[in-house]
């Protein structure tokens, strides 16, 4: 086992160096094997582990990491002096400050730097099989990308050289390992997202930069804390040990803020919305399987000790005012990725309210969003890099005439849009959990509850409003084009598309059993009680939540089912009519019309730092 | 509501329902305009001419999510009635109207387009006071199923009256009366999503519009409690709360609409939501 979960971090680091010298031929083999290689792996381990995995190493890779910090530390400093961005600048030196200020004053004898438990198996699964298919997508993608052969393996490099310390960040124990790996995904993240190297990719990249370095900056703090507090050791076990202890919340609410941070949480959302401006893959990764993950990660991981304080509170108050902020921040977006990006920030605001609420039910309601999000965006994201560069329409605007020319695309994009909205899919029973375990919530923290469950329920009902205008465009047509003739898009856009297609549905019609068998376990093992899931008559009782079988069963056929079939229904013996113009002759932009909510936006990022002070705040006190 | 056949059979005669609650409201609006009206069963007439029309559709996929819509509709108030839970009743509900919109979205006649858009305005206006009256029927019953509020002793009227004001403030929307009836609006839409459907498929509209008004007035009646009179007496106010308000007022603009069910309704609701919370 050990030595299997070490392959999950030596192959991809290898693969990534590989990449870069092998000639460009090689690529795809090597690629897709690795691809298989790795979704394997996380498939057995999570199948057949035991207990948690503790695990040290030696005291000399102590120093080279603490010697790659400084490094990397210096590099961002270099990347600051050569961008002249002053805000880098701080942002780097701060670190370096207080990186050097700990490495002097704090004792260096851990033992078991990692440890790998159920949930750190959950999110392998994740990231190694929704990064692989990826990785295997870029291999096309990035060929269509103007520059030199040299880039384009680098940009796959790159890629496995991310999933690779995303697996480190999932199984890290070590806080300042733990904060080594994190600044390694910000750098991943900052490379990727400045990929293309032009005027607004660099801004951009900078942005999301320094906007996670204050997260690194936040859990440097908060191993400073927990060492000025007398806590022992800088770990995630001791955090959790020490659960009742005073002086703990600082140190939680710091690691909370650079979860929040990573998890793109207003204020600090524009860094994921500037990301769009890497090529498509990026995207892709940054919101399903990798990067933003690490914010319901860290909540999930922290959530025994977080339950019930007030950090936790305000942790639930603040990402219920993400959710309904960003789905009212979606409305008026019209460019395709930009939706994506805000339901994406929506969603990881109910993921990680799920986690701080922290009962096992809230637990695996977060698991499952964490999850089916994953599958479901990079499906979406995926796609609308095929929207990109096969069709070449980057506005949800434009996209009326995709339903006659790309019904597959347009096909994929509406199951897509209808696993995030629709039941049975997970997103709909985690939404679904979500507001039914927030009841629970409610009988002690009556007003909290309630608050929250109108915004859950009430962005849920507007984020599904955005969702239909943009299904409605995608299954537009007129009455001369009612036959579908299926476009090709190439064997690596069809492949990936299938693969996650096919693990949507499986995961779907699976869903009672893996709620059973894998969520349960999981959700067990990060809050430290079983939970009972119980099948009686019509209903299942998961914990103390029913979820009613037959009207989701129902609603399916009616819903998604219904949907699809519109797209390929045909009645005959039917004139067809062309539309009621009232008589007018006008050219008129169909989808022209979008909901402006511009007026209230830039209040949300006040709200969001007023949020954050609290939380700071209520740690202190 | 203790009589599960209750329920079924008026789940099953629902659209009838809905067709004689159309065809008693024509007359009554037409006496509060001093004329006499049509005969009661109008409705079923032109249900029946409607269905001896020449077929025409715009497009499969249009004809056949407006039949969807009425499908799901009628899902939906049955397990309104059948007390199913509230989440699941208005998600449900959003999800049928959605399917509305996606047809009307899904034509490029202009009409139907801006219909769409003010349908969808229209069900911002008024999903978040039916969730919060959802969320507060649960803290005061403590389960979001609609039986809860069926079988309740003292009829939630009393504790939550505001949260019935801010019902009878977004009905209006719902069932596209004035002064909110934008989304449908005939002089300057010709009825919005419901233009493309023609002849037989048309029906399904015209009939799912029947069935909005039985799944209003359960809600309606959920204030009641077991109270059957009051359950009744609430109802038959509401009716001519409705029509009265109809006749009575000149269309408002969908910005007017949405500002004032945002600012008045969604108030309303929410202090009656604070209150209960609270107590």
């Amino acid at each position: 086992m050990y030595s299997l979960i070490a392959l999950l971090f030596v192959v991809p680091v290898f693969i990534s160096v590989l990449l870069l010298v092998v000639p460009k031929t090689l690529a795809k083999p090597l690629v897709i094997t690795t691809a298989l290689l790795l979704s394997a792996i996380s498939v057995y381990l999570f199948i057949n582990s035991e207990g948690v995995y503790y695990f040290g190493v030696p005291a000399y890779v102590n120093d080279m990491a603490a010697v790659a910090d400084i490094i990397l530390l210096i590099f961002f400093s270099w990347i600051a002096i050569k961008r002249k961005s002053w805000i880098v600048g701080l942002m780097s030196l701060l670190q370096l400050g207080g990186l050097l200020y700990l490495l002097n004053t704090m004792p260096a004898h851990y033992s078991l730097q990692f440890m790998v438990d159920k949930l750190s198996l959950f999110m392998f699964l994740l990231i190694n099989i929704i990064s692989s298919i990826i990785a295997v997508y870029s291999l096309r993608y990035i060929d269509e990308e103007n520059c030199s052969q040299f880039r384009k393996k680098y940009f796959l490099s790159t890629i496995f050289w991310f999933i690779a310390v995303m697996n480190l960040v999932v199984s890290s124990n070590n806080l300042e390992y733990f904060f080594l790996f994190f600044e390694l995904t910000t750098l991943a993240s900052f490379l990727l997202i400045g990929f293309r190297k032009d005027e607004v990719s660099i801004k951009n990249s900078l942005t999301a930069l320094w906007m996670n370095q204050i997260g690194g900056l936040a859990i440097l703090a908060a191993i400073f804390f927990i060492d000025f507090n007398g806590l022992g050791e800088a770990t995630f076990s001791n955090l959790l040990s020490n659960e009742t202890t005073s002086g703990i919340l600082l140190p939680l609410a710091l690691l909370s803020v650079a979860a929040l941070i990573k998890g793109a949480q207003m204020p600090f959302s524009k860094w994921l919305l500037c990301a769009m401006v890497a090529p498509t893959p990026v995207s892709a990764l940054l919101h399903s399987s990798t990067m933003v993950k690490i914010a319901p990660f860290i909540i999930l991981r922290l959530s025994p000790a977080l339950k019930d304080t007030p950090v936790s509170n305000v942790i639930i108050a603040l990402t219920g005012f993400v959710f309904i902020a960003a789905a009212i921040g979606a409305l008026s977006q019209d460019n395709f990725k930009r939706i994506l990006a805000h339901s994406t920030i929506a969603l990881l605001a109910l993921m990680i309210m799920m986690a701080a609420v922290g009962t096992p039910v809230t637990v695996v309601a977060s698991l499952i969003l964490v999850l089916f999000h994953g599958i479901s965006k990079s499906m979406l994201f995926l796609n609308a890099g095929i929207l990109e560069k096969v069709f070449h329409l980057k506005q949800s605007s434009d996209m009326d005439r995709l339903g006659e020319t790309g019904p597959f695309t347009s096909l994929v994009i509406t199951i897509g849009f209808m696993s995030l909205l629709l039941p049975p899919f997970g997103a709909f029973i985690g939404k679904w959990m979500s507001i039914e375990s927030l009841g629970a919530l409610a009988t002690d923290k009556k007003i909290l509850g309630a608050l929250i469950m109108v915004a859950v329920a009430g962005g849920g009902a507007v984020l599904s409003l955005l969702y239909f205008k943009v299904m409605g465009l995608l299954i537009a047509r007129t009455g001369e084009q009612d036959k579908i003739h299926f476009e090709r898009t190439g064997p690596f856009y069809a492949v990936t598309t299938y693969i996650l297609i096919g693990l949507l549905m499986a995961t779907v019609i699976s869903l009672p059993f893996l709620l059973n068998q894998y969520f349960a376990p999981v959700a067990g093992s990060v809050t430290g009680t079983t939970l009972v899931i119980v099948t009686e008559g019509w209903n299942m009782f998961i914990g103390t939540i029913k979820l009613p079988l037959v009207p989701m069963l129902i609603a399916f056929l009616l819903l998604p089912v219904t949907i699809i079939t519109a797209m390929f229904i045909r009645f005959k013996n039917v004139d067809r009519a062309k539309e009621y113009m009232c008589g007018e002759k006008v050219n008129y932009s169909f989808s022209s019309f979008y909901f402006s909510t511009d007026r209230a936006t830039p209040y949300f990022a006040t709200a969001g730092i007023l949020f954050f002070v609290a939380l700071i705040m209520v740690a202190l006190i | 509501m203790s009589n599960i056949w209750i329920p079924i059979i008026l789940i099953i005669l629902a659209p009838l329902l809905g067709g004689l609650v159309y065809g008693f409201e024509r007359i009554i609006r037409a006496r509060m305009q001093r004329r006499i009206g049509p005969p009661l069963l109008q409705p079923f007439y032109d249900f029946i001419k409607l269905a001896d029309k020449r077929k025409m559709i715009v497009h499969s996929a249009h004809a056949f999510l407006g039949i969807m819509h009425f499908v799901s509709l009628w899902f939906a108030l049955a397990v309104l009635l059948l007390g199913g839970d509230l989440i699941l009743v208005i998600f449900l509900h959003l999800l049928s109207t959605a399917l509305l919109i996606l047809a009307a979205y899904s034509t490029r006649s202009i009409f139907s387009h801006l219909g769409a858009n003010r349908t969808a305005i229209s069900i911002l206006a008024y999903e978040p006071v039916l969730i919060i009256i959802a969320v507060s029927i649960f803290m005061l019953t403590g389960s979001f199923d609609a039986t809860a509020a069926f079988q309740s002793e003292q009829p939630l009227l009393y504790k939550m009256p505001l949260a019935f004001l801010a019902l009878l403030l977004v009905l209006p929307i719902k069932l596209k009366k004035s002064p909110f009836d934008v989304a449908e609006a005939h002089q300057e839409l010709t009825g919005g999503v419901e233009l493309e459907f023609s002849g037989i498929f048309y029906e399904a509209v015209y009939t799912a519009k029947w069935l909005d008004y039985v799944f209003c007035y359960a809600l309606v009646y959920l204030f009641a409690g077991n109270n059957i009179l009051l359950g009744f007496g609430l109802i038959i106010f509401t009716f001519f709360y409705l029509n009265a308000l109809d006749n009575s007022t000149a269309r408002v603009s969908y910005k007017q609409m949405l500002r004032f069910s945002l600012t008045v309704s969604f108030s309303l609701a929410f202090i009656n939501l604070l209150i209960n919370s609270l107590t």
